[in-house]
């Protein structure tokens, strides 16, 4: 009756009292940070400082990387054969796992809510593409499909039957689409590409040893035909023993049915555009033949 | 299922490396649920675009550098400072003469869809024709191979059946010859090559007597039969 008891009690009163955290009020959980040994310092950090005694070691001289005292090296012992020819230029895709797709989802790196895109995967620090080191961009590989439950429409460039499985069947939409070397540096690092004022290029077609991959509705290709990828769609859940949700019924479905054409690189954004950061405008061409070549 | 596990999951704010504030003022609602689904960003790298101090260098001046006087350091400079950099924004652009060229390269190292699949076909069909062809002149020639194996092993057994045949002969040879001059000579001499020589003109003696009996017999047989056939 006389006195109502505060919920939380002192230990509130003290919060609210404290100053403001800053800086100068914070310190790291004592363990979690271990002192780096200062060398050519102290006892232990002193004398040889970590680096040995004489020789080589001690005087920085040693050889290169592989050499073994004169031995034939291992990196030269090997023999070269042919299932190693052109290795090195040999097209290179990135992994990414239903796993770590989720993480990101979850963890709202990544949006579901829009396409999910090479460029998106990349602003949110999902995977790191090189397109100079023979990277054509980033498969998807079905680990983690068991734990998979996040409804996107994600554009790859390689997709395994069990992801593409994995992400119709909670009601998402997969394609691959191809991006050639220079589409897709620009694909990856947007901002660079329009602070140099280029217009924006159209995508190139794969060539003749991707075509068929990319014409095949069973990967759901870019190139392939809309019926044969609803077909597709139909004998992947049967296979799989799951039922197809239908995204026409979704309310995302305008979200999930977008696609980009074979020739353009950017949602909503045209081959030939120049796209200005400074003034946040947008170029587009007039003249007839430069229209024509970017809407060829 | 999905959507609400989805929604139990709330984003809790990523710390990019460097360093900097979290939550993006973007907020879409998941209307499956009502809670709200924040999407935290990386915050992009400040643009240092340098829009108060640019250096647009002098197109007319012999000091200027020539790589600043190019068109890919026009454009350049466009990107960075917008219209301020007072370059016409129609250079962004390939001229006619550049668009040829642009036209020509890609209609000679990028073919349309519809030839490259054509020239797919094509190859696929040339490399199945080879090996249905090498595959059908294996089965052929795996056909002929009892038959083959049969000669080959007929062929084995005669020549082997002829050397045998050939030592017998020898055999017989050297018997008689012993028999008859009652020693016993060397093959190679002289006089068992006239023995040999003779024992051959008898036996085609022998043989020639024998055709003709054969003949004789035959061509009275007939006669016979057809007089026993027509009595």
């Amino acid at each position: 009756m006389s006195f109502t008891r505060k919920p939380g009690g002192k230990a509130l009163d003290i919060l609210q009292n404290l100053p403001r955290i800053s800086l100068a009020n914070l310190r790291p959980e004592p363990g979690t940070k271990k002192a780096e040994k200062k060398r050519g310092r102290g006892q232990h950090g002193g004398n040889r400082s970590g680096r040995g005694h004489k020789g080589e070691r001690q005087r920085g001289n040693r050889p290169r990387l592989g050499f073994e005292g004169g031995q034939t090296p291992f990196y030269l012992a090997i023999p070269k054969y042919g299932y190693n020819e052109g290795h090195s230029r040999r097209a290179q895709y990135q992994p990414l796992t239903l796993n770590r797709l989720q993480y990101l989802i979850d963890l709202g790196r990544v949006d579901p809510t829009q396409p999910i895109d090479l460029t998106q995967l990349v602003n949110g620090r999902g995977v790191t593409i090189q397109p100079q080191k023979r990277d054509y961009g980033v498969q998807l590989v079905g680990e983690g499909a068991g734990i998979f439950a996040a409804k996107v429409n994600i554009e790859v460039q390689m997709a395994s039957e069990e992801a593409i499985a994995a992400i119709e069947r909670n009601g998402g939409m997969v394609t691959t689409g191809f991006y050639d070397p220079r589409s897709l540096a620009v694909l990856c690092k947007p901002v660079p590409f329009f602070i140099s004022g280029q217009p924006i290029p159209k995508r190139m077609l794969p060539g003749e040893d991707m075509v068929t991959y990319y014409t095949d509705a069973t990967n759901r290709g870019y190139l392939a035909d809309p019926e044969k990828i609803q077909k597709a769609r139909i004998a992947l859940a049967r296979k799989y023993g799951y039922v197809l949700p239908d995204i026409s019924k979704d309310e995302l479905f305008h979200m999930l049915s977008m696609v980009k054409n074979p020739r353009q690189i950017f949602f909503g954004l045209s081959p030939g555009w120049v796209v200005n950061m400074a003034e946040k405008k947008i170029l587009k061409p007039t003249d007839d033949k430069l229209l024509q070549y970017y809407s060829s | 299922m999905a959507t609400s596990m989805l929604c139990r999951r709330t984003a809790i704010f990523s710390w990019a490396i460097r360093g900097v504030s979290p939550l993006k003022s973007y907020n879409p609602a998941s209307s499956h649920c009502g809670l709200l689904h924040q999407i935290a960003n990386y915050n992009p790298k400040p643009l240092k675009l340098n829009l108060k101090d640019p250096y647009i260098p002098d197109r007319e001046s012999e000091k200027t550098p020539e790589w600043q006087k190019t068109a890919k350091y026009d454009r350049k400079l466009f990107g960075r400072y917008g219209s301020s950099s007072g370059i016409d924004p129609a250079k962004l652009w390939p001229s006619h003469a550049q668009l040829e060229e642009m036209i020509a390269e890609e209609r000679e190292w990028n073919p349309p869809l519809q030839v490259m699949l054509k020239n797919v076909e094509a190859k696929t069909k040339e490399a199945n024709a080879k090996r249905l062809a090498r595959e059908k002149l294996v089965a052929a020639n795996m056909a002929k191979m009892p038959k083959m194996v049969a000669d080959w092993r007929k062929e084995k057994r005669e020549a082997k059946q002829k050397l045998k045949d050939e030592k017998a002969r020898r055999e017989r040879l050297l018997a008689e010859a012993r028999e008859r001059f009652g020693y016993a000579m060397d093959p190679r001499s002289p006089k068992f090559l006239e023995m040999v020589s003779e024992i051959e003109k008898e036996e085609k003696k022998k043989r020639k007597l024998m055709k003709r009996r054969l003949k004789e017999e035959q061509s009275h047989v007939p006669p016979a039969s057809s007089a026993a056939s027509s009595s």
